[in-house]
Formats: structure tokens, C-alpha cells, sequence
């Protein structure tokens, strides 16, 4: 598993937000948005800084790096 | 099974690429400079068309970063194996040179080289693309 994990899918729920609407206001495409919300794909930083404003919330609240063997 | 513009393009280049390469290489029995010419203009105008019709249905044909990185280790692994094939079929020539059993001077020598190079070139292909499809499939 991935390194970097998010609370993408979370709090897209809580502001029942789509993943094509996420997908559009980030610029990416709505497999993108599935790709990071499985842990499947870490998003470059500048498309991470995207998802948290689109979101709303800070980078952290959204994005946690975990490192291997911690968990 | 939702695939994106990307994905859909590249299984349209994968058919062709089978359609067009499978028959020449699988039934050709002689080489031939015509049958070469023949194959890449077949390949170039079933592209246009597939491409063409699915850029025609796909609403959405934006490209993003995760795209790119994945057309990347596509373009890693196409290189990969041609410059495998290349050691491989390089070494194969020396060999059978240096044993006599392949004549440099046989006037067909040119078109077999050229079939055996375009083949690599084939293969190259091949392996870019499915590269590209099957990192997709494992979302990255």
C-alpha cells in the first residue's frame, strides 16, 4: 500500500460532492480521483494542494504521509 | 467497467496494432518491401479511424498528470524491449556469422534484416501499449 494516504472519499462524502466534481474543480480526471481515493495513485503536490482546496481543508487534514513499516 | 478517453484510445491502438501486425507476421511466408509499405499504411489509416471515432463519442478528452506518468512507464517499457531485442538480435547475427551459416552477401539479406528490425519495432510497440492498459487497470 501507498505511503501517503487521504481522507479523499470521507470528506467528498461529507460535502456530497461527486468525483466528477472534484475531478473537474481539480483539473484531473474522475479515474484519477477513484485512483487516489483506492491509495492507488499519490498525487503530485501541486494536484494534492487542488483536492485539499477544493475540499476545503488543510493539506494535512487531507493528506497523511505514513512511513512503510509503521503500521 | 468505466475506462477514460486514454484507456479507450489505447485499446483501439492495441487492436489495430493486432489486427494489422498478427497476419503479416503470423502468415507472411516471404518478405517483401510492398508487404512492409502495405502494413504501415494499414496501421496508420485504422488508427485515424478508431481514433477518430472515439474521440468523436468521448465527451471528455482531458489528460492529466497520472496520464502522463503512466504514458511514461509505457514509452520505459517499449524502450526496454527493443533495446533487449536489439542486444539479442545483434548477438544472434554475430553468432550465426561467425559460424557461416548466414550469408551477408545474399542479395535478400537487406529485406530480411529490415523484417527482422520492423518486427522489433513491432514487438516495442506491443509491449508499450499493454504496458499502458494494464497500468490502468491496477489504477497506476
Amino acid at each position: 500500500m501507498a505511503a501517503i494516504r487521504n481522507q479523499i472519499r470521507e470528506l467528498r462524502a461529507e460535502r456530497e460532492m461527486t468525483q466528477q466534481q472534484l475531478a473537474d474543480q481539480v483539473g484531473v480526471t474522475r479515474q484519477t480521483v477513484i485512483a487516489m481515493e483506492q491509495d492507488k495513485y499519490s498525487p503530485s503536490l501541486e494536484t494534492a494542494f487542488k483536492v485539499a482546496l477544493a475540499l476545503g481543508v488543510k493539506l494535512e487534514q487531507c493528506f497523511q504521509y505514513e512511513p512503510r513499516g509503521r503500521r | 467497467m468505466a475506462l477514460s478517453y486514454r484507456e479507450k484510445s489505447l485499446y483501439a491502438s492495441l487492436v489495430a496494432e493486432i489486427l494489422v501486425y498478427g497476419p503479416y507476421f503470423v502468415f507472411h511466408h516471404q518478405n517483401s518491401l510492398n508487404k512492409v509499405a502495405g502494413m504501415i499504411a494499414a496501421i496508420i489509416v485504422l488508427q485515424a479511424v478508431l481514433q477518430g471515432i472515439i474521440a468523436a463519442f468521448s465527451r471528455n478528452r482531458m489528460t492529466d498528470e497520472r496520464d502522463r506518468l503512466i504514458e511514461l512507464r509505457g514509452y520505459r517499457a517499449g524502450y526496454l524491449t527493443i533495446a533487449t531485442l536489439m542486444v539479442a538480435g545483434l548477438a544472434l547475427l554475430w553468432f550465426h556469422a561467425a559460424h557461416g551459416s548466414l550469408s551477408l552477401n545474399h542479395p535478400w539479406v537487406g529485406l530480411h534484416f529490415l523484417s527482422v528490425f520492423f518486427g522489433m519495432l513491432v514487438i516495442a510497440d506491443i509491449t508499450k501499449t499493454a504496458t499502458q492498459i494494464v497500468s490502468y487497470r491496477r489504477a497506476l
